[in-house]
């Protein structure tokens, strides 16, 4: 939207958004989880706070046969389930009035056209003015024909004074040149401002803290450089094994399925420099240089800087789970990893010799996504005497569960001789602000009918971040990376990954 | 006064509540302790201490605060003061989250006690938000204390004299060196009605009818005539009107000097139960049914396709609204600006 464009004088004052235009929002693959577990609540959610466009609606396109009340119940029971707010019957009524189904194959021209037809109906019968947002529920096998579809139907291009959008899932892609391919392919259909690739991460509220931290906080800008980071760590741990997801989960991997994406959009935002405005273009400038600024990691230096490690049998939260390679649907010679542990280098001025630790893994003790910049520690002069250990300080952004900050340093001990303790300083967020923060689906989908493409990653992001992953990739496919390490389900990965941080004196945080 | 209606925790020694207070939260496990801001409430009625306790621990589950409840009996023959202290805990992630709360009891006509309790209870650092529920009197001698004050918080709806209570607030706005931020939860009320409104003007294509509108009709409850005055005040300020006055005849001039007639309706039902907005070809509709949790809003004519849609309205309980106002931060620039276009109607 352009910013000259007249502006509404009655939302002068008010804390909320403008609500964005009306428009259809077609879902492909909505009969899929994602739209069960997210969208559709997410939407309900939007709706319950004021903050969706009058007559919106909600096109669900999919291959199964269902009529529109049948895919209306289904959606109202996933929301029952998922949404953080109750369900309002009155209130649900008038929001799954606005939702339809259509039935077709992706790869079916036909079902194309008739989805142009209705939506040219809905338009006309509920008023949402051409403006389309496509979503791509789907796995990315599926891009291209949808897109292809898209094009030849002419459903990518927005009519005047319309606006035509589209969504895409993770993965994009599985390396460099089918993410290129892939960006190729949605260009040739859309262009990248109303192309919106979506990360779940970059819509948590403490995600988007991050910067607020960083840039309206004079103590912690002055020292978030190489003069005094001794090196960060990234987590991103969960208990789960595949559940379920292994056809996908064997292809992919963590580095694709975490790193590539979540834990080097953690990382950029983390080390990116202050934008120059808060625009999409002026973050996401930033952003990419942090990722083209990455020590690329390639040949032998892949078996230095990374581990990969693949969990066996063990114990989570009290049950017994069986190893990776004994997971249904998983090749029982499989060299997936499973969890990842890596040494990144950000080799710009800010950052010089700071390593930068990302580390992320499946059945691990418990689920927890974190940022912790570890301080150097003071000159060893004054305490020098008292023959204590001083702990640096640590200061953890917690992405999620229980998100907040917190800050560690040293404090006396009281009593009348010198004893040096670590003391924790605590912001939870869910303390401080007893609200429920919004899930992160609710915010990106907002913007996305908005056209804040802030918080979604551009083409050269996407593309960045492939360059710096497919080296190590290649390596460890063509055996230079080292083998494959174990870890005990339920213990914090294998022991190779200790020593990947134990070379710069430290060890892993204990989550 | 009755111990019934006054129950508002462990009696302490005025000297020694820190003292309490720490000893509240030894041993206590996994009870945290938090606070956000100083929220104190000034109240010159007993029977309000019991349910001014009960709404500091609605505000407490969501927002962590030290709350200061005051409660003057001013007509007391003697002076002295009375302090007790309890805590509203609430479950957060397996853990105890919890607030305390220290109210007093200010008998006689102390001019200084008021503040001095204040000045010494406050967490430090912590923005301090003032609730007064009772008449505001002429800030003579108070001024320190108003400086102090980061939110002042009061509903001018409980009000009965509104011509002479605008005048007093706005002193006391005046005197911390304009910092206190003035919360009139009247203003708060509307907040979910102004946000229904803006959006039918989000669109481009409705965006020009704003400047189209002949009439405004505002319904509220008896009693809520300051909440319809503020509401037209703020479309008034907001689209440029300038009140006219003739004869005891008041409607409003746009800039291109067209007439704007405008109706407040007194009807039995929610606070603001409706609130339309006409041009001569269209018209925008927010009605609220009375209990009811969300706003019918519906334009009809004119270049927006005709719709309806289910907004929000918000709770409109007292802690709810005093939710949303601690929730939102920042200032209400606007709030002063309409009270200025409606406050010659204000006596009427």
């Amino acid at each position: 939207m352009s910013s000259d464009a007249p502006k509404n004088p009655l939302r002068e004052g008010l804390l909320s958004r403008s609500v964005p235009e009306p428009c259809s929002l077609v879902i492909f693959g909505a009969t899929g989880d994602l739209n069960h577990r997210k969208l559709i609540p997410a939407l309900y959610n939007l709706a319950a706070d004021g903050n969706l466009p009058p007559s919106i609606s909600v096109i669900g396109f999919a291959r199964r046969e269902k009529t529109d009340e049948v895919f209306r119940t289904e959606l109202e029971e996933a929301a029952r389930k998922f949404s953080r707010q109750k369900i309002n019957d009155e209130l649900w009524k008038s929001f799954a009035s606005g939702i339809f189904y259509h039935q077709s194959e992706f790869t079916n021209f036909e079902g194309f056209e008739t989805l142009a037809k209705k939506l040219d109906e809905l338009d006309a019968q509920r008023g949402t003015r051409g403006n389309r947002l496509f979503y791509l529920s789907v796995g990315p096998d599926q891009f291209p024909i949808i897109l292809e579809n898209l094009r030849k139907s002419g459903l990518n291009e927005a009519k005047e004074g319309s606006w035509t959008r589209v969504i895409v899932e993770k993965p994009f892609g599985t390396d460099l040149p089918s993410a290129i391919e892939l960006n190729n392919i949605v260009h040739e259909a859309f262009h990248e401002k109303d192309t919106f690739r979506i990360d779940h991460y970059l819509g948590k509220e403490t995600a988007q803290n991050i910067m607020v931290l960083r840039f309206a906080n004079s103590i912690f800008e002055q020292v978030w450089n190489a003069r005094y980071v001794h090196h960060v760590q990234i987590t991103a741990s969960e208990p789960l094994g595949v559940e379920g997801r292994a056809g996908y989960y064997d292809k992919s991997g963590a580095m694709r399925d975490m790193v590539q994406n979540h834990l080097l959009q953690l990382l950029t935002l983390t080390a990116m420099e202050p934008p120059t405005d808060l625009t999409a273009d002026a973050i996401r400038d930033e952003k990419v240089k942090v990722l083209r600024s990455l020590r690329k990691i390639t040949g032998k230096d892949v078996a230095k800087y990374t581990v990969r490690a693949q969990y066996t049998a063990g114990s989570v939260n009290g049950k017994e789970v069986v190893g990776y390679l004994d997971e249904q649907n998983v090749p029982k010679d499989s060299q997936t990893e499973t969890y990842v542990a890596l040494e990144a280098n950000v080799d710009n001025w800010r950052w010089a010799g700071v390593p930068f630790f990302v580390r992320v893994g499946k059945r691990l003790p418990k689920g927890a996504t974190e940022i912790a910049l570890h301080f150097k520690g003071v000159p060893p002069v004054l305490f020098r005497q008292t023959e204590q250990v001083i702990d640096d300080n640590v200061l953890v952004i917690r992405i999620q569960p229980d998100e907040g900050i917190s800050l560690r340093m040293s404090a006396k001990l009281p009593g009348s001789s010198l004893r040096i303790e670590p003391v924790k300083m605590d912001f939870h967020y869910g303390t401080s602000f007893g609200k429920a923060t919004p899930e992160a689906y609710e915010r990106l989908l907002l913007d996305a009918m908005a056209g804040d493409a802030t918080l979604f990653a551009r083409r050269d992001e996407v593309e960045e971040a492939w360059k710096f992953v497919d080296g190590i990739k290649e390596a460890w496919d063509s055996g230079e990376g080292g083998p494959v390490a174990t870890y005990a389900s339920g213990t914090w990965g294998p022991e190779e990954a200790d020593e990947l941080v134990k070379r710069h004196g430290s060890t892993w945080r204990r989550l | 006064m009755s111990e019934e209606t006054f129950n508002p925790g462990m009696s302490v020694e005025v000297g020694r509540i820190e003292k309490e207070l720490g000893r509240l939260w030894e041993n206590t496990g996994d009870k945290t302790r938090a606070s956000l801001i100083n929220l104190a409430i000034y109240t010159e009625t007993s029977e309000n201490v019991a349910g001014n306790t009960e709404l500091i621990a609605q505000i407490a589950s969501e927002h962590a605060c030290r709350a200061i409840l005051i409660y003057a009996n001013r007509t007391a023959p003697e002076i002295g003061v009375k302090a007790w202290i309890n805590a509203h805990c609430h479950a957060v992630n397996k853990k105890e989250i919890c607030s305390e709360q220290i109210t007093f009891q200010l008998d006689g006509e102390s001019p200084t006690a008021f503040a001095n309790v204040i000045f010494a209870h406050l967490d430090s650092d912590l923005p301090f938000c003032l609730w007064w529920q009772a008449p505001f009197q002429e800030p003579h001698d108070d001024a320190n204390l108003w400086s102090w004050v980061d939110r002042l918080i009061f509903d001018s709806n409980k009000w009965e004299d509104p011509v002479g209570q605008f005048p007093i607030v706005r002193k006391i706005a005046a005197l911390g060196d304009a910092r206190t931020i003035l919360c009139d939860l009247n203003w708060t009320r509307l907040l979910s009605l102004r946000s229904a409104l803006a959006q039918f003007f989000d669109h481009a294509n409705a965006l020009p009818c704003l400047d189209n509108i002949q009439a405004v009709e505002i319904v509220h409850a008896p009693g809520a005539r300051v909440s319809a005055l503020l509401l037209l005040g703020w479309l008034a300020n907001q689209l440029g009107w300038q009140l006219d006055s003739v004869l005891g005849r008041h409607t409003f001039r746009g800039a291109d000097r067209r007439e704007i007639t405008f109706k407040l309706i007194e009807e039995a039902g929610a606070c603001i139960s409706s609130c339309r907005l006409m041009t001569k070809m269209s018209k925008f509709s927010v009605d609220r049914a009375s209990g009811g949790e969300f706003f019918h809003a519906t334009a009809t004519g004119g270049p927006l396709d005709s719709f309806s849609q289910i907004l929000p309205a918000g709770r409109q309980r007292i802690a709810d609204i005093l939710l949303k106002e601690l929730s939102r931060g920042g200032s209400h620039p606007l709030y002063l600006k309409s009270l200025d276009i409606i406050e010659p109607l204000l006596a009427e």
